[in-house]
């Protein structure tokens, strides 16, 4: 290899070799902001190797259409049916066949999910299960019973989290895929490319891509120039800053929620009145199209809008100089020390422009009369702040944080970032920790209500945090294709979405 | 120069197991990987079974021992993030550094002697302002500024060259030109500094006096007298870029070491990192032998 590298090297000093950069007019170009370590279907839940494997080389039962049109739509699965005490049957989609030829069954299913609570693998999608035990009737070839317990009301919806892969897949990390979706993954050369290409014997509706090769590029300039220059033909990750072109660049809600976690058990942040002072004290708006892009939303819950149980009577507090330095003072007043040491903790490159945002924070919260500063620290060294058990003899904190749920469901998030036993939750309410178990075991529009009713109480009632800002991602796709990003692009990017203009 | 080799190999075996030895416990010190991998959502049970499934929950010591004994058998265990073994993924990445790192140094060492010479022969001249442009330039611009701005220029303003990877010869282009600069600044000013001092000597003004050309004069007769203080420098720059070109790496996405051993440290992916590290360790001991044989041939008082 080495002295293929040096000779390569050799002719590329005398001019001999010109690139090879001959390809279809329907193979694509894909360039990633980070290398995969993985192609592991059960790994598919992560954004940088469900872009992609999910839906292209892996498939899972059930589809939730983020974008929020459709909801929850079938994918291997043709339908499913509650049959009562935390059992779901599902009717698997006959006549797939995964990409060695091997025929898609119930006994597949089963297999894949041996695999993600294995303990002989770590498994991402195995987080979304978290106490829930699931056993595996298989009633046939087609037919599958899935009994969750304790019942799991959305169990339809965790399905779509899971990739299937064939009972023959071993129970460690695999680095040639084999999955039912419409790409099979025909070359993989470690840090510098993966290779995708279309297969003829796909059971749905035949993708107009044939070839998708992926790139990968640390930096986002140089992703922009790549498409620029026609190396690329989808840069999903560029910055504010390279998203200059009107015909080339998008920016769309990438389902992202950056807020304060705040942790009510040091003073002074356990009085009311002074995390009310906080929300005032933070001009949200002053944020949006300097040091954050245009675009970027003020939060009012932890999800994105297009969530279940998204309450639209809710409005992000308003900016209240004043009425802040009125709140701090009636606090000082009943003796809490609103002097106290405030840390503003925030994880460096945790999004663009994330150490201004932390200083103006800091200069807002000081300006009211809070007694900031400002800690940037490196991504192990964050979660020491943000996850429990939080470090022992602390001063008050305000974590800056950056949240993604575009998995359609609050109870991906509200039980870690409000309930008393949440990981990252700085909150200890009896009736914030009710509603979330009683929301998490509802269906339908109870289940709606009662998230709705949450989302309002943890704003309104009890303040629990200082929600900031819906943030958005950037996209630069050449004007060849006829694909734009959605906030679905944050997760994964189906191959099978993409035309040709 | 044999008894030499060995001496160096013995200390430098010594150093190398120090500095594994550090490196290790060090390491461990700076977070749980576990933590990292994992999403920040996942269960302690995850994280529990996480540790224990790579050994991450056993005492220190025992970690320690055992991965000495694996080391025994040239076994650096696997990387946590890539499921595979820590050492190919580090022989990989070198596979690509090593050949970045000997044409640049190769063209820094040619261009930096022959202009340094030249520089130095005519003090004030063409040459000696080029070297200065060229030196100032390199010691003054950032490397990551200069990547972007030749990216902009050559790739997407004139097109000669792709903007980045590892495809084509013509991708090496770019990255070599980048990395060329900040260490050929540097040579090129030693090469110039030390055949000023060594153009001046007696034997010079003899030479000249018996009619050698200046071609002759400054290649044959004064290089070599010049070149000891030049090798040290080579080798120290050498030695950097060894240890990869972790930005013209990361901007031009060229799969070296550099970029492999930061990814690696910031991921806690241990093994990698330790990996990385005896692997660089041991090519910048070849090369300080390769120095040492350097000295040797250019004066013999060395060799005695």
């Amino acid at each position: 290899m080495i002295i293929k590298n040096v000779l390569a090297g050799a002719l590329m000093a005398t001019g001999l070799v010109a690139p090879a950069m001959a390809q279809s007019n329907t193979d694509i170009t894909v360039v990633l902001s980070e290398e995969l370590d993985l192609v592991e279907p059960c790994m598919a839940t992560r954004s940088n190797i469900g872009r992609v494997i999910m839906e292209n080389i892996s498939e899972t039962l059930t589809e939730l259409d983020v974008r929020g049109d459709k909801g929850l739509m079938p994918r291997l699965a043709d339908s499913w049916e509650d049959k009562g005490d935390g059992t779901w049957q599902f009717k698997l989609h006959p006549g797939v066949k995964f990409s060695d030829g091997s025929d898609f069954d119930a006994a597949d299913v089963k297999h894949s999910f041996d695999r993600v609570f294995s303990d002989q693998i770590t498994c991402e999608s195995k987080r979304y299960f978290a106490d829930t035990k699931l056993d595996f009737n298989i009633v046939d070839a087609n037919t599958i019973d899935v009994t969750a317990t304790p019942a799991q009301p959305i169990l339809p919806l965790l399905m779509s989290l899971v990739t299937i892969v064939p009972s023959e897949t071993p129970i460690e990390f695999v680095r040639d895929p084999i999955g039912t979706g419409p790409f099979k993954m025909t070359e993989w050369t470690a840090g510098q490319q993966i290779v995708l290409t279309r297969r003829d014997d796909y059971w749905g509706t035949a993708p107009a891509v044939t070839k998708a090769t992926y790139l990968f590029r640390s930096e986002p300039a140089v992703r922009a120039a790549m498409v620029e220059a026609g190396e690329a033909d989808i840069a999903p990750q560029i910055t504010e800053v390279e998203a200059t072109n009107p015909k080339t660049d998008f920016t769309y809600p990438n389902s992202e929620t950056v807020y304060l976690r705040i942790d009510q058990t040091v003073e002074p942040m356990g009085d009311l009145r002074v995390r009310q002072a906080l929300n005032a004290a933070i001009d949200r708006e002053a944020f949006i199209g300097t040091v954050l892009a245009a675009g970027t939303e003020l939060a009012v819950a932890m999800v994105p809008p297009t969530t279940l149980g998204w309450n639209a009577t809710l409005t992000p507090p308003a900016y209240d100089l004043e009425g802040a330095k009125a709140l701090l003072a009636a606090a000082a007043a009943d003796g809490v020390n609103v002097k106290a040491p405030v840390e503003v903790i925030a994880r460096t490159e945790n999004f663009p422009h994330v150490t201004e945002v932390g200083e103006a924070l800091v200069d807002m919260l000081n300006e009211a009369g809070f007694n900031a500063s400002l800690r940037m620290v490196e991504v192990a060294e964050h979660e020491q702040f943000y996850s429990k058990p939080y470090p022992e003899g602390r001063p008050a904190q305000l974590v800056v944080a950056q949240h993604d749920n575009s998995r359609g469901d609050p109870v991906f998030s509200m039980y870690f970032k409000y309930h008393s036993q949440g990981t990252q939750s700085g909150v200890n309410d009896p009736k914030v920790d009710a509603l979330i178990e009683k929301a998490s075991a509802a269906t339908g529009e109870e289940r709606a209500a009662l998230w709705s009713e949450l989302f309002a109480y943890v704003q309104k009632d009890i303040v629990a945090d200082a929600l900031l800002f819906h943030m958005v991602g950037h996209s630069r796709v050449s004007e060849r294709l006829a694909f734009t990003p959605t906030i679905a692009t944050n997760q994964q990017l189906q191959l099978s979405e993409i035309g040709f203009k | 120069m044999t008894r030499l080799i060995g001496q160096r190999a013995i200390a430098s075996l010594l150093s190398l197991f120090g500095l594994m030895v550090l490196v290790f416990f060090l390491s461990r010190l700076t977070g749980d990987p576990a933590v990292l991998f994992l999403p920040i959502d996942a269960t302690e049970q995850m994280k529990q079974e996480f540790r224990a499934l790579h050994g991450l929950d056993l005492p220190i010591i025992e970690q320690f021992w055992r991965y000495l004994l694996d080391l025994l058998q040239l076994d650096f265990g696997d990387s946590l993030r890539k499921a595979r073994p820590a050492l190919q993924v580090v022989l990989e990445a070198y596979a690509w550094t090593l050949p970045l790192a000997l044409i640049t140094m190769a063209i820094v060492v040619v261009a930096a002697i022959v202009l340094g010479s030249l520089a130095a022969f005519r003090v004030g001249g063409f040459f000696d302002r080029l070297v200065s442009i060229v030196s100032l330039v390199g010691a003054s611009a950032p490397d990551f500024w200069i990547a972007i701005v030749a990216i902009v220029v050559f790739s997407i303003g004139l097109g000669w060259v792709p903007t980045s990877g590892v495809g084509t010869p013509l991708h090496w282009v770019l990255p070599i030109a980048v990395l060329f600069i900040r260490p050929f600044g540097l040579v090129v000013q030693v090469v110039r500094g030390s055949m000023l001092s060594a153009l001046s000597a007696p034997y010079v003004k003899t030479a000249r006096a018996k009619g050698v050309k200046n071609l002759p004069l400054i290649f044959v007769h004064t290089l070599r007298n010049g070149m000891l203080p030049v090798i040290t420098v080579i080798g120290d720059q050498a030695a950097a870029m060894l240890n990869g070109a972790v930005i013209v790496e990361t901007i031009f996405g060229f799969p070296g070491v550099g970029k492999l051993m930061i990814d690696s440290i910031l991921q806690r992916d241990f093994n990698v990192v330790l990996a990385a590290i005896m692997v660089t360790a041991l090519a910048i001991f070849l090369m300080n032998i390769l120095i040492d044989i350097g000295y040797s041939l250019l004066d013999p008082r060395i060799r005695h």
